[in-house]
């Protein structure tokens, strides 16, 4: 747990507003001194006095400022990434106001799209701002320092504390909306098909008897065996399973290895690739198939067969850790344990069959345009 | 946002201030008018049902029409000196069509700055009292309005960027914290305090090289009656009648009965005996030539203004002059005074050749005083010969520059000669005497004339100037009527083309006679301007051409019910003019030693007391020399009880604020101060080490925290949690010996943590 209390380095910094305010007082300054009007050095007086007043007022508001960073866990490209902040005043006197919270971060990878600002922390107060972030970058993003400034009470200087609290947000690739019917065609009559569990579950097939448990269906009671033997049982049906689905990247051949068409970038249809396996895994959670997901030429955790949000914030962080520019493997990322599911294989240039069983269905990224749901386009969906 | 919302209010309220101080500055009260009329009718524009605003290209170009029309007026017949009048009337109105304007950042920035010029050209343009409060309400809504429009300009910022998103980021939700709207006010009465108290004391320390000039200002179209030591017959088309009270005049005669007289009491303050032809203006004749300096004495007697004056002079009547709201180092005094009392020492300068009296004392800073003068009614030659001794005997006051004035006197001098009989023209071979005589009946002759013939007026603005032709010169031939200025100008004007030596005095005339208090009251409507007349070779006679009864009448038509009242205001503005006004390098240096002195004096004598109340404890109690260790002992005794019962408050103050005391019953709260002090120990070893609890985790949920950072300190930590549990939740009385335990165990985890911190630094 990061700790709230931990004094930040302190800074001041000029502002061209300030710079201006300068000026001006020393120009009113200077006809205040060659002319002897008490009122102009009354104005002057005044002038300088709120510049000292604003560093002073803002110095003693921003004492006991003290932030922290709510990490969040992930966010995905195209999608607002939002970073929470708890600012605590630890003043027991003075509130503070005015108080803008910046990340110093990569712009390449997230992109400023609205300031977290805070109005107003009272005295011994906690409040939460938000800043939103646009992902631009799939992988993993360092959260280095965050600033909390404040221009309060007069405009006239920036001052400044500089948080020091280290963090990782894994973005997500972005995900377009494929057309349902391509899942479903490959995984219609095949070996991931629908069929029964050899778990109980809620369907009308017979699966078993077991002993009664408190809280089990009155309906589900196994009369006969009650009248038989005079112990309650309750009766167990089957239930039925989703489809299968096993998702291969194929990352094998290293990025200067693929072959491109004019004007196509190699990097770029590799990450394709990976966004039409993200899209492909968010169609199977949509569906509620069961899937997983194997990277050829890239050392991944083994994952097995799961439906579910949580399974597929898994799989999309495996695939958010890619890191392309690592030393690619050989081998195809199945393992002959592998549950039976129909295998997806997606490649990034062109189709190679032989990383699969014959009865794998190939895509390559270039395809991923022709798969997209004809009314969303490339809009990507949550 | 009921904050964010009040920037308006504050920005309208800001830039309405500044247009009436701006026009309080220039006495224009048409501008007041209608200023006032069009920011207010704004407000309703812009923020009413409707919020309208007019377009941008309308306020370009309305702003534009502005510059350009009050430019065009300045150079047709704008002069130098209302330079910064003329700027101050173009910001007004560019001002007043930005209150019109969109409200955009930019054009709240704009209207921060117009408002702050123009103040800044009125600050140029007039020293008033009423000015200087309007200055200091526009510091204190600047700051009020500075602070909101900050809030109010990061809350648009905030929200245009998430909507410059085109939905991408949700909109903006302020985040604030409990009471943001008291604990504001609060925070700007700060640093409004700040501001001032500041901005106070840079106005005391600001170095003053110039000498300040405390005039009443108002160099606008109009002017204010008012003493000036110049006279400047271009000022203003109108005088407005400023009803202050300035001071009082009792006269006592000889017998020292007070009384009023019969004739208008003249007091002066300057003469003026040059025409100044170019700048059509009277100066007076600063020369220092035989000025004398006289200090009165501390106990209030009189100190006489020449040692020449006999001692048996004869009955002497007494003029009492009490400052209401006057701040000036000019001392009005009748005609030839003999001797002057302060109510403070003072010193105070005579110019033998005009019988002036200024303060000269260096210490300004305690102007409001009161004075007495003995004269004589009729000053006797050797008196006049006494008080002028020392004057320049060259010095004539003969002959104006003006040529066209000339052959008016000339006819005048046929016209007055054909009403009544003067004396024959002096010819080579007169005698001085003779001279004298012809000039002061010559003077009254005209007077009357004058009186007769001219109308007195304030209001000029029927009698516009006339290109190429002096105004004395207009004033003689052309329209025939003025005020007092005009009538001592012309009549010096005449006389010393007629040869005659005269002079213009300035100064006040006393005619408001108050018979319950049986005094004078001194208005500064009762600003005067008269002639003096040579009648001897140090003796001048006072000769007034303005029509006494006008005056009085003015006086009569001026008097209401806030005379009663306007001593308050007067007050307020004496204390304006002394002590802000007029504060200058020599008062500044005079406090300066005041302060350095004063301190040690301060420190001086209660430290002195000090030591002989010991001494006298010590004699009482017969203690000798072992007296000083005694005091000694008591001193150190008091001052670590002292600093224990300071460190005994604090650290129940932090215990209080660890463990939540506020419901509790002060039995509870006195038990969980003793007995639960060793959690509040172990907290703070734990936040000097960097371990911070944070409030929403339970004394066991950051034990178990800090177990996952570090295990021997999060082990440590939750034996003291358990006990703490025990202590706060058990209600049962800890013994000594489980007092014992907790503070080892307290031991213990700052044992651990130097051992953690031991470690880091090998690391």
């Amino acid at each position: 747990m990061a700790d709230i209390s931990t004094a930040p380095k302190r800074r001041t910094r000029i502002i061209t507003a300030g710079v201006v305010y300068t000026l001006v007082v020393l120009i009113v300054g200077l006809a205040a001194g060659t002319r002897p009007n008490n009122l102009l050095i009354w104005v002057f007086s005044c002038l300088l006095a709120a510049m000292i007043a604003s560093g002073v007022v803002s110095g003693w508001m921003m004492m006991p400022v003290r932030a922290l960073r709510i990490e969040p866990r992930r966010g995905r490209v195209g999608e607002p990434l939002l970073i929470r902040y708890e600012i605590r005043n630890a003043s027991r006197v003075i509130p503070a106001y005015d108080l803008h919270v910046v990340e110093r971060v990569n712009p390449k990878l997230l992109e400023l799209a609205g300031e977290a600002w805070v109005m107003h922390v009272g005295p011994g107060d906690r409040v939460h701002a938000e800043g939103v972030f646009r992902p631009l970058r799939r992988g993993p993003v360092r959260l280095a320092t965050f600033e909390v400034s404040s221009t309060f009470p007069f405009d006239l200087l920036r001052k400044v504390l500089v948080f020091d609290q280290g963090a990782e947000v894994l973005i997500h690739p972005k995900v377009h909306a494929i057309r349902p019917a391509i899942l479903s065609r490959v995984t219609a009559g095949g070996i991931g098909g629908q069929r029964l569990s050899s778990e109980a579950g809620g369907s009308d097939d017979f699966f078993g008897v077991r002993e009664y448990r408190p809280g089990d269906s009155v309906r589900q009671i196994a009369w006969k065996r009650l009248a038989g033997t005079g112990r309650l049982a309750t009766i167990e049906r089957s239930r039925s399973v989703p489809p299968r689905v096993r998702l291969l990247l194929d990352l094998r051949a290293p990025t200067s290895a693929l072959k491109v068409a004019d004007g196509e970038v190699a990097r770029e249809l590799e990450e394709e690739a990976i966004v039409l396996v993200a899209s492909f895994l968010a169609l199977a959670d949509r569906l509620g198939y069961e899937y997983s997901l194997s990277v050829a030429g890239v050392a991944t955790p083994p994952v097995s067969l799961r439906r579910g949000h949580f399974h597929r914030e898994k799989l999309m962080s495996v695939l958010a850790a890619i890191d392309l520019d690592a030393a690619r493997t050989t081998g195809n990322g199945l393992s002959a344990s592998d549950e039976r599911a129909t295998i997806v294989v997606v490649h990034p240039d062109r189709t190679d069959t032989g990383i699969a069983p014959a009865t794998s269905w190939h895509f390559t990224a270039r395809q991923l345009d022709s798969l997209l749901e004809p009314a969303s386009g490339r809009e990507t969906i949550a | 946002m009921t904050l964010l919302r009040q920037h308006r209010l504050a920005s309208f309220l800001l830039a309405l201030l500044a247009i009436v101080a701006f026009a309080i500055a220039e006495l224009d009260f048409g501008m007041l008018f209608v200023g006032v009329v069009l920011a207010v009718l704004s407000w309703y524009v812009t923020e009413g049902p409707r919020g309208r605003t007019i377009p941008d290209w309308a306020s370009n170009t309305l702003v534009v029409g502005a510059v350009a029309w009050n430019g065009f007026q300045f150079l047709m017949r704008g002069e130098v000196v209302d330079a910064m009048g003329v700027l101050g009337r173009v910001l007004v109105w560019i001002l007043i069509v930005k209150l019109y304007a969109r409200r955009t950042p930019s054009e709240e920035k704009q209207r921060f700055a117009l408002a702050t010029m123009l103040v800044v050209a009125g600050c140029l343009e007039s020293v008033q009292f009423a000015f200087g409060l309007l200055v200091i309400a526009y510091t204190v809504v600047a700051v009020w309005s500075v602070m909101l429009w900050r809030l109010a300009r990061s809350a648009e910022a905030a929200r245009a960027s998430r909507f410059a998103t085109n939905g991408f980021a949700p909109p903006l939700e302020i985040a604030i914290g409990r009471r943001v709207l008291p604990q504001f006010r609060g925070l700007v009465a700060v640093s409004v305090l700040a501001v001032l108290c500041g901005g106070i004391g840079v106005f005391i320390l600001f170095p003053r090289f110039a000498e300040i000039s405390g005039g009443s200002g108002g160099r606008g179209r109009s002017s204010v009656t008012g003493f000036s030591d110049e006279i400047r017959l271009r000022r203003g088309d109108r005088i407005t009648e400023s009803r202050r009270e300035l001071f009082t005049v009792r006269w006592t005669d000889p017998d020292g009965s007070p009384r009023r007289l019969l004739r208008p009491l003249l007091l002066r303050g300057a003469v003026l005996s040059w025409y100044d032809e170019l700048g059509e203006r009277w100066v007076a004749n600063r020369g220092e030539a035989g000025i004398r300096t006289v200090r009165t004495p501390e106990d209030g007697k009189f100190a006489t203004l020449s040692r020449g004056v006999p001692a048996d002079i004869g009955p002497v009547a007494t003029a009492q002059i009490e400052m209401r709201s006057y701040a000036t180092e000019v001392i009005f005094s009748v005609y030839a005074p003999i001797a002057i009392a302060t109510s403070e020492p003072r010193s105070i300068a005579l110019d033998p050749s005009t019988l002036i009296l200024r303060d000269v004392s260096t210490d300004r800073m305690s102007r409001y005083w009161s004075y007495e003068l003995q004269v004589q009614q009729q000053p006797s030659a050797e008196v006049l010969d006494a008080l002028t001794a020392g004057s320049d005997p060259t010095e004539r006051a003969l002959g104006f520059p003006v040529e066209a004035v000339r052959p008016i006197a000339r006819s005048i001098l046929e016209e007055v000669r054909r009403g009544g009989n003067l004396p024959p023209e002096p010819g080579v071979d007169t005698s001085a005497s003779e001279r004298f005589l012809y000039g002061r009946e010559v003077a009254r002759a005209i007077v009357a004339w004058m009186r007769t013939n001219f109308r007195y007026t304030t209001d000029l603005s029927a009698f516009p100037r006339v290109e190429g032709e002096d105004p004395i010169v207009s004033f003689l031939a052309r329209y025939r009527a003025g005020h007092c200025e005009y009538f001592a100008s012309a009549l010096c004007a005449v006389l010393r083309s007629l040869e005659i030596e005269s002079r213009i005095v300035t100064g006040f005339i006393a005619i408001e006679y108050d018979e319950s208090a049986e005094q004078y009251i001194v208005r500064e409507s009762n600003a005067h301007a008269w002639v003096e007349v040579r009648t001897g070779a140090d003796a001048w006679m006072a000769v007034d051409a303005t029509p006494e009864e006008s005056l009085l009448q003015l006086q009569e038509r001026n008097r209401s019910f806030v005379d009663g009242f306007r001593w308050i205001y007067g007050r307020l503005e004496f204390l304006w003019n002394s002590r802000v006004v007029s504060y200058d390098a020599s008062t500044q240096s005079t406090m300066a030693g005041r302060v350095g002195t004063g301190w040690r004096e301060a420190v001086g004598e209660r430290f002195s007391q000090l030591l002989a109340r010991m001494r006298a404890i010590a004699a009482e109690l017969s203690l000798g020399s072992a007296g000083g260790a005694w005091f000694a002992t008591i001193a150190v005794c008091i001052s670590a009880a002292g600093l224990a019962w300071l460190i005994v408050v604090f650290r129940h103050r932090r215990l209080r604020r660890w463990l939540r005391l506020g419901t509790e019953s002060p039995i509870e709260q006195r038990r969980l101060l003793r007995d639960a002090a060793f959690y509040v120990d172990a907290l703070e070893a734990l936040e000097a080490a960097g371990f911070s609890k944070p409030t929403h985790l339970t004394p066991r949920a950051w034990a178990t925290a800090l177990a996952g950072m570090d295990a021997v300190v999060g082990e440590r930590f939750a034996e003291v949690a358990e006990s703490f549990y025990m202590v706060r939740y058990g209600g049962i009385r800890t013994s000594q010996r489980e007092a014992t335990t907790y503070q080892s165990q307290v031991l213990a985890l700052r044992a651990a943590l130097r051992q953690k911190r031991r470690g880091n630094r090998v690391d």
